[in-house]
């Protein structure tokens, strides 16, 4: 083969059909092991076209990865494109950079280009190519023929079409993807071999070099990227949970049960629609302290009380759920919880600036949220009040939302991922790698803002505070690679015009909040079903784009559409959620479901938040904590989820994860474990205070003259939100009355208990 | 190293190889390597792909002690003396010989030139910043990144890059440790890496007669046997089923809260942090300053286990009567850094520890009108020992009166390859930042091979 080819390319009338001819073969023995997919054969064609061929297989090589010759500088002094989105570029760093030494079309095969590739001299990237490879072959045919640049005239890329686009793939089979590329010239050609794949959930289905795809240990959805030239195409599929006959039967009568119970709820249909489709079981309904507890630390960021437990248990009404959700969402704690994580999403950053001088403002901006969520503001007002801000920022609260967002940079990426779910971060310096995003809608973006100005303020050597914010009469931004002028532009769409004495901002805030607006209302239905679901329905929330598809369409549109026409009434999307079967189920797998992370097919644990967490120590123990909150001290009872900002000194919260609130992503907050959090809760010296203070629960425990049994089973309502098994109680009470030392025996159950993953998760 | 403790070599954990040799990142996993688990791009894939290969390589057991100059040290009164150049550049020190022939280091040194055959320099350092806290993230990251104006790290320090990808050797000894603190501006730190890759501060001076780390100390009043029966009690009480969780947080958490009870009730920390267990003739050699016990201190926390050991020194920003500030701070410093060097090579260590002085940049080469010298980062020296580095090396070389690179440039990145590499480090290695970009971990760098 490898010799009938080197003929070839003497003859380039042959080669043609030699290269077309090879394609089949090659295409037919990755069909062998699959499912025989049709791949398409190449049309007739007759150059190596630098843009439609060459740069694709750039790609499919890794040249141009992010981590290669790709980055922004290079790599020991070749820099190409970013995975090939500049071609023109590509051309000159291959042909004419480095002294035209990177090819040798005189004989091809002694190119720096093939013999770095095939590691015939050192290469730090390995070896990328074999050189009895087609790949290789056509970079020697294109060297051989002149390498010839991108011409006017040359076909362009339109189109790549993956079949199949979907399927259900059982446990334990293989299926292989065809893709077809469309030309400028209506000509086809199968590029399968050609693609570079990825799957989102490696675990349900991988995906080999040449899209043959294999499904893994789990089961629930997966989506595959393939990738030729500047072109994406994405293959969806279900691995359902249950294949084997008895086992379906059993799942298609449970789910046939609920289909009966549910009444007209769209997120309780739509996700049984889903669980149909998955064939998965959910898990039973949790018992009533378990919601209680949950709810009330999803909506209001606070533990029941024992009495508010031994009400809810005891109540029997049919509507005692709605009425509870009805009850939290009324409650301040509400407010202060989301004004949180509404605080951290705007960026309420208190670090980097004179603390005197600045918390004035992030309080007025944190205290502006919690007033607006209280009020149920609709959440279209919400967003346009901050983004259309202008006026003193001791006057007008939400302008100091442009505060900490001052630069093009963050003006576009803040918005991006706040309002409209976008990460197009990206886009600033090259081509978005996985979405349409380019440098011109970045700017474009950017352009909404081009004419904000600012005046007055305070300013030390750091960033100044209390400005003016107004609107320019002119201000312009350019194309940072074409240096052409960009008009303020929608994301994705239209040019917004504004003439000198309008806002463009507003004609923004228009189209963003307009009902029909791709992305406004998704990104915040997408954003609260995670707060109350442990995930988004896309997933991570805030990165929306075609190759990170929703998990469950049907039910993100319908969300958006019901919130978006129903004025953006935020507390009833709340109750919607809360409300569903879904929420309420136990957070223990059944058969039928055990690994799902996906279906909501049960509740998906968390650890409580930092500042939630901190403030159950506080409310268990009954000792406030004490937070310095710049030149004097916090009121005394302040709560972790009332703080203005994050730059209020508390080790606890640092270590379980409080943001710095750096950007516009709740992914800043982490729940991942560390030795530092567990070294908190065993010797910090606020867990400690809390335990020992002397007006604190634990000491009044000890000095309380019920019985050990009558105290333990407090004890273990007001830590874990329910009754005690009698194991537990038994457990506590031998070792209370093995102790001398009463108050120390009471700290050591308190902090046992406190100190349980039972307490520190919402389960 | 087990496979929950979060700080795993990212070229090892959760991965496996699937039948179409494809890595594949668990998602338990890539909660501990910070990897999102959707938008895997290209480049991780080739990453670890790269990983991969490395796999082959056996683990190495070498871990880093630094001896950070905070503020800037003096590099023509220390490493790269201009002795024929006029006084105003020269200096107030005189050129000493060395244990390598034809290498002359400050009089203040001498110690280390006893053991400069193990020591090798590098004195041709260049960045392009001249004030603290940016040229402190440049040469802690490798980066520049932040100003004045926007303070913020962005990068994650060495430190906590070491202890991200190669985790500590004995759990739960932390893997990246600061003595005192941290300080550097606040650039020792883990950033997008993740909080529990920041260092552990042993919060104390290691010189003090009651040395005692705060945080290994259980709280006044709280006895050990307390300790005991909270455990006891938990081990009761936290029986919450652990397969709810498919995150893998809970399991996480079970293993920090057994590792920081066994920390403050156990005795391997206590122990390791015992140094008056050291012999006190030995504790002499290296110093009875605040110095001396740090790196004594330094050595025996990476025998128990510590990946990177930060020694905060300093300050050494002497804008000012330069030499008062160096005859109080070099001397200790220099008997601190060769009795190190010495020690390690009597415990047939050296080979897996590698010593690397260094600061935020240099001072200028001509002396100000306040007998001090200002910021420089056009041209300065660090020192790095052992670790598998060639003694004797000088690499680089300044201008004949100092100022600029004379000869062979290295970039703060180019350190920072050299030490991952000795580590064991892959240098392919990326980690996501918050917004999910694969950040190299030596973008333009290289390892100096002339030091290898």
């Amino acid at each position: 083969m490898f010799r009938f080819q080197r003929k070839a390319r003497r003859l380039p009338i042959r080669m043609t059909s030699a290269i077309s001819l090879l394609t089949c073969c090659i295409a037919s023995l990755l069909c062998e092991s699959a499912n025989s997919q049709n791949v398409q054969s190449a049309t007739e064609k007759t150059t190596v076209h630098f843009g439609t061929e060459i740069v694709p297989l750039l790609t499919r090589l890794g040249c141009n990865s992010g981590g290669c010759h790709g980055k922004a500088t290079g790599q020991n002094g070749f820099r190409l494109s970013l995975l090939g989105f500049e071609p023109g570029m590509d051309y000159d760093a291959i042909v004419r950079e480095g002294r035209g030494r990177r090819i040798f079309p005189a004989a091809p095969d002694q190119s720096l280009l093939l013999l770095k590739a095939t590691s015939q001299m050192p290469h730090g990237g390995g070896k990328r190519l074999d050189s009895n490879s087609t790949e290789y072959q056509m970079l020697f045919d294109w060297i051989a023929a002149g390498a010839l640049s991108p011409g006017k005239t040359d076909p362009t890329l339109q189109q790549i079409d993956l079949t199949p686009e979907t399927q259900v793939l059982t446990a334990g089979s293989t299926l292989q993807l065809s893709v077809r590329a469309r030309f400028s010239d209506n000509t086809y050609r199968d590029v399968t071999s050609m693609c570079v794949y990825q799957s989102n959930e490696p675990e349900i289905v991988s995906v080999d070099t040449n899209g043959l795809l294999t499904t893994g240990t789990q089961r629930g959805l997966a989506a595959v990227m393939a990738r030729f030239g500047d072109q994406i195409a994405t293959f969806h599929t279900v691995v359902p949970f249950t294949s084997d006959a008895s086992l379906l039967e059993v799942t298609d009568r449970k789910l046939n049960e609920l289909d009966k119970q549910f009444g007209n709820s769209t997120i309780d249909r739509l996700l049984l629609q889903q669980w149909r489709r998955l064939g998965i079981v959910p898990s039973e309904p949790a018992d009533d302290a378990t919601f209680l507890r949950r709810a009330t630390i999803d909506i209001c960021g606070t533990l029941p009380t024992i009495a508010e437990v031994n009400e809810y248990v005891a109540d029997q009404s049919p509507d005692r759920k709605e009425r509870l959700i009805q009850r939290l969402l009324n409650r301040p704690e509400y407010a202060s919880l989301f004004a949180l994580k509404w605080a951290d999403i705007l960026q309420n950053r208190g670090a980097g600036y004179s603390t005197s001088q600045q918390r004035a403002g992030t309080t007025l901006f944190a205290g502006w949220i919690r007033d607006s969520l209280a009020a149920n503001k609709p959440y279209d007002q919400f967003a346009t009040e901050i983004v259309t801000a202008t006026g003193s920022q001791s006057e007008n609260p939400p302008a100091i939302w442009y505060r900490t967002v001052r630069k093009p940079t963050e003006y576009v990426e803040s918005v991006a991922q706040a309002f409209l779910g976008v990460r197009i971060q990206c886009a600033q310096c090259h081509h978005h790698p996985a979405e349409r995003w380019s440098q011109a809608d970045y700017y474009g973006l950017a352009a909404v803002f081009s004419r904000v100005g600012r005046k007055g303020g305070f300013a030390d050597a750091e960033v100044p505070t209390d400005e003016i914010i107004f609107v320019k009469s002119s201000g312009k931004t350019v194309h940072p690679v074409t240096g052409e002028i960009l008009h303020p532009t929608a994301l994705g769409g239209r040019v917004l015009n504004a003439g000198p004495y309008d806002d463009p901002r507003a004609a923004f805030a228009h189209w963003m909040t307009a009902p029909d607006n791709p992305f406004f209302a998704r990104t915040m239905v997408n954003r609260m079903w995670a707060h109350f679901m442990g995930r988004g329905i896309i997933h991570p929330i805030d990165d929306a784009r075609s190759t990170n598809p929703p998990g469950n369409p049907e039910l993100l549109d319908a969300l958006a559409a019901d919130f978006a026409s129903g004025g953006y009434d935020v507390k009833k999307l709340i109750r919607q959620i809360t409300n569903s079967y879904a929420y309420g189920l136990q957070s223990e797998p059944v058969p039928g479901n055990a690994g799902d992370s996906q279906a909501f097919a049960r509740y998906y644990p968390r650890r409580l938040t930092a500042e939630v967490l901190l403030d159950a120590f506080s409310q268990v123990l009954e000792v406030p904590t004490v937070f310095s909150g710049g030149p004097g001290k916090l009121p005394l009872g302040t709560r972790a989820i009332e703080l203005p900002d994050e730059n209020i000194p508390a080790s606890f919260l640092d270590v379980f994860g409080r943001p710095g609130r750096m950007s516009a992503c709740e992914c800043e907050r982490v729940d991942a474990p560390a030795l530092t959090q567990a070294l908190e809760l065993v010797n910090s010296a606020e867990i400690h205070r809390k335990l020992t203070a002397s007006e604190g629960y634990a000491a009044r425990l000890a000095v309380d003259g019920r019985s050990h049994a009558e105290r333990a089973a407090d004890v273990f309502v007001k830590v874990l939100g329910r009754p005690a098994q009698p194991e537990e109680l038994e457990a506590a009470i031998s070792f209370l009355s093995g102790e001398s030392d009463q108050a120390e025996a009471y700290r050591s159950l308190l902090w046992s208990l406190l100190a349980t993953n039972e307490f520190m998760f919402n389960h | 190293m087990n496979q929950t403790d979060g700080t795993l070599s990212s070229k090892r954990v959760g991965q496996r190889k699937s039948s179409t040799g494809r890595l594949h990142v668990s998602r338990r996993h890539a909660l501990q390597i910070g990897v999102p688990l959707l938008g895997l791009s290209l480049s991780d894939m080739l990453r670890y792909e790269a990983a991969a290969a490395e796999n082959e390589r056996p683990a190495t057991r070498r871990s880093l002690i630094v001896f950070w100059t905070d503020g800037g040290l003096s590099q023509q009164d220390t490493y790269d003396l201009k002795p024929d150049a006029p006084s105003e550049y020269r200096g107030m020190y005189s050129p000493i010989q060395t244990s390598v022939s034809g290498t002359v280091v400050s009089e203040r040194l001498v110690h280390q030139a006893r053991v400069m055959d193990k020591i090798a320099l590098v004195r041709s350092v260049h960045h392009e910043n001249g004030i603290h806290a940016p040229s402190s993230h440049w040469m802690q990251t490798g980066y520049f990144g932040p100003t004045l104006a926007r303070n913020a790290a962005q990068k994650p320090s060495l430190g906590s890059v070491i202890a991200k990808a190669l985790g500590s050797h004995k759990p739960p000894m932390p893997a990246y440790v600061t003595i005192p603190k941290s300080e550097a501006f606040g650039y020792q730190g883990a950033v997008y890496l993740g909080k529990a890759y920041n260092p552990f501060e042993v919060s104390a001076d290691p010189n003090a007669a009651d040395f005692k780390v705060p945080n290994l100390s259980l709280p006044a009043g709280l006895s050990s046997g307390s300790v005991d029966s909270r455990r006891t009690l938990l081990a009761k009480f936290d029986t919450l089923r652990r397969d709810i969780d498919q995150a893998g947080v809970m399991d996480g958490l079970d293993t920090f809260k057994r590792q920081a009870l066994e920390m403050v009730a156990g005795d391997q920390m206590r122990a390791a942090f015992d140094i008056s267990a050291e012999d006190s003739a030995l504790r002499d050699r290296y110093g009875r300053h605040r110095y001396g016990q740090s790196a004594l201190l330094a050595r025996r926390l990476v025998e128990a286990g510590a990946r990177c050991v930060n020694i905060n020194t300093g300050n050494w920003d002497h804008h000012n009567d330069i030499e008062k500030g160096l005859d109080e701070h070099l001397p200790p410093l220099d008997q601190a850094i060769a009795a190190l060097i010495e020690d390690l090579a009597s415990r047939q260590m050296l080979n897996d520890v590698l010593i690397y002085c260094v600061g935020e940049f240099g001072r200028t080469p001509r002396m100000n009108g306040h007998a001090g010298r200002d910021h420089w980062s056009d041209c300065f020296s660090v020192m790095l020992a052992g670790g598998g580095i060639q003694g004797g090396r000088i690499v680089g070389a300044s201008e004949r009166w100092g100022g600029g690179v004379h000869e062979r440039l290295v970039s703060p990145l180019d350190l920072l390859a050299t030490i991952y590499k000795q580590l064991g480090v892959p240098l392919e290695t990326h980690f996501n930042d918050a917004s999910g970009r694969p950040v190299s971990i030596v973008g333009s760098g290289h390892a100096i091979h002339e030091l290898l």
